[in-house]
């Protein structure tokens, strides 16, 4: 049994597909236990029984078409007239934008591509630094994972068996920690550099407002929609995919119809992807549960730790390492239900866990050695990954001690449940 | 060989795109309905139906999706050798981690053609009169696919590291 771990760990490491990691895992598991293992196609068919998982291709659809369109220069022209005024500002535009970009296209990278591309060198044209730059367009690639309608916090949600609408509410307050820790060391970096990039002008911001004019009541059809509790997380992904498709597609006539095939390609590859790890490890967890792992893991825990704190600091060093090598949602599907009885045994809230999980993943995009976003800005930018490593760090400094704000201050996540 | 292998590439491609669109076109449709159906027509039409099917194609689309993700190469994996190494031994260890991909492929897909064959005999349905196992049947048609493409890549790996001039000539 240690042996078939060890040799599927360095499979893993050579870079197999995670599903098949973890699928042979389970079957190994299955085939140990005596269970028939045909329960892992059982399984995996199951995802045919989860009823919020609707949402996840509708959002990822709808952010891809709005990546694809020039709703990301729309989204900075407006940014920039609303803060540009401000010294420090096209850093905030840089963070603003982002955050808002993430929540809705789900952290895959997207960012860095969408707005990255335009936000960099608008950036070096203003007189900020190159790896000030650099690590800012990197880091803020992934912020926005804690504000709906995110892929990972409904992710969690499936996998927790936790309300999405309650997380997406905990979601803000630490979200907005993010940001305004994230801006703070901005302005402060760039104190010296004061001019700024624009004066204040209400025609700017109107025209920006006119441009923008059809997508600006996206977030407020679908933010406003779910956190009022006037539509479930699924009719909103229904009513976002159309109206971006009608906005964007047949109003402002940005993709054409005969790009919508490729599209959808791209956004459901990535889906299938995502889908494909939570059946396998569906089965993965049936087999754990069954062989009583939890307990024996909280077992475990409970002789290192005695109180919640150290609970929560064994907690955060695992995350940190486990966002280091795996990605988010392979992150979700797997360890969720194996923390979250261990969790629940040291009176963590599991809606609080879920938000102290995503923004320590989040650190995860920015670690050596798979960091998505390292990898992605250093292509699409040109620059060694050394240097990209080096120019994030500080950006990464900053959001660790945000994350550890979030674990230590329960508050912050529980206080609009 | 090379002009048939490519040929069902392309064939297999546009299945797959033709695939994805009708089913995400769909799921957009009947929810989308549905809200109407409720928010406006007063319920006017019965949709029990539509929760189901909804819930169907999620599964279709997470098949589909995963065929597609797999000759794309977009599948989820921890993608560091391709970044500290480069030459012949990346290939080699692509062929292995591909074999591996494939062969764990074909044992579920195996598990869920028992499975599909055993549901055919309980004679259960969905969407009232739809037989469960020809929903079901994706499963073991989609990793049957995903096996075969992940094998299509090793003998394409292979044929690069033996015969390069003719890997390029084909590029």
């Amino acid at each position: 049994m240690i042996l078939v771990s060890l040799l599927l760990i360095v499979l893993a490491i050579l870079g197999a597909p995670l599903f098949a990691i973890i699928a042979t895992s389970a079957m190994v598991g299955f085939y140990n236990n005596e269970t028939e293992l045909m329960t892992i196609a059982l399984e995996l068919m199951s995802i045919a029984q989860m009823p919020i998982l609707t949402a996840i291709p509708l959002f990822t659809f709808a952010g891809y078409l709005l990546s694809e369109s020039n709703a990301p220069k729309r989204l900075v022209r407006l940014t920039s007239a609303m803060f540009g005024w401000m010294p420090g500002g096209l850093a905030l535009v840089c963070l603003a934008a982002c955050a808002f970009f993430t929540a809705f296209t789900g952290a895959s990278g997207v960012t860095i591509i969408a707005l990255g591309a335009i936000l960099y060198p608008a950036l070096k044209q203003d007189g900020y630094g190159d790896r000030f730059n650099l690590g800012l367009v990197t880091s803020s690639g992934s912020l926005g994972l804690l504000f709906a309608p995110s892929l990972p916090l409904i992710l969690y949600g499936v996998v927790a068996e936790v309300s999405i609408d309650d997380l997406f509410r905990a979601g803000i307050l630490p979200g907005l920690v993010m940001l305004v820790m994230l801006a703070g060391y901005s302005i402060w970096v760039n104190r010296e550099n004061r001019k700024p990039m624009s004066t204040f002008s209400l025609r700017e911001v109107g025209a920006a407002l006119r441009e923008a004019v059809w997508e600006l009541p996206l977030p407020i059809v679908v933010l406003g929609g779910i956190y009022s509790g006037f539509f479930a997380v699924s009719e909103a992904a229904a009513i976002t995919a159309l109206y971006v498709f009608i906005i964007e597609v047949l109003i402002n006539r940005e993709i054409r119809f005969a790009d919508l095939p490729r599209v959808i390609r791209e956004s459901m590859v990535l889906v299938g992807g995502i889908l494909m790890i939570l059946g396998v490890s569906l089965a993965s967890t049936y087999y754990m549960i069954d062989a009583e792992v939890p307990q024996k893991l909280f077992a475990l825990v409970a002789e290192l730790v005695s109180s919640q704190t150290s609970f929560l600091i064994l907690l955060l060093l695992f995350l940190l390492v486990l966002g280091a090598i795996l990605d988010i949602f392979s992150a979700i599907v797997l360890v969720v239900p194996l923390i979250l009885p261990i969790a629940a045994g040291f009176g963590v809230n599991e809606v609080h866990l879920g938000i102290i999980f995503l923004a320590a993943m989040q650190l995860g995009y920015l670690t050596p050695p798979v960091g998505l976003n390292l990898f992605i800005a250093s292509y699409r930018f040109e620059k060694p990954i050394m240097h990209v490593y080096s120019a994030t760090f500080p950006f990464l400094l900053i959001l660790m001690l945000s994350v550890i704000l979030i674990t230590f201050w329960p508050t912050l996540s529980l206080l609009f449940l | 060989m090379k002009t048939l292998l490519d040929r069902l590439e392309r064939a297999g491609r546009f299945a797959e795109n033709t695939a994805l669109v009708v089913l995400v076109a769909t799921m957009i449709g009947v929810s989308v309905f549905q809200i109407i159906n409720r928010q406006l027509l007063g319920s006017s039409f019965s949709m029990s139906w539509a929760d189901e099917l909804v819930k169907l194609i999620v599964l279709w689309l997470a098949m589909v999706g995963s065929i597609a993700a797999c000759r794309d190469n977009k599948h989820i994996r921890i993608d560091l050798v391709t970044h500290i190494l480069s030459g012949a031994i990346v290939s080699w260890i692509k062929i292995i981690v591909d074999i591996f991909a494939a062969a764990v492929c074909a044992m579920i897909g195996w598990q869920a053609y028992r499975l599909v064959r055993e549901e055919a005999s309980w004679g259960d349905t969905v969407l009232t009169d739809i037989p469960l196992w020809l929903v079901h049947a994706i499963v073991p048609i989609a990793f049957a696919l995903i096996s075969y493409q992940f094998l299509v890549r090793v003998v394409k790996l292979l044929h690069r590291l033996f015969k390069p001039e003719q890997a390029e000539a084909a590029l």
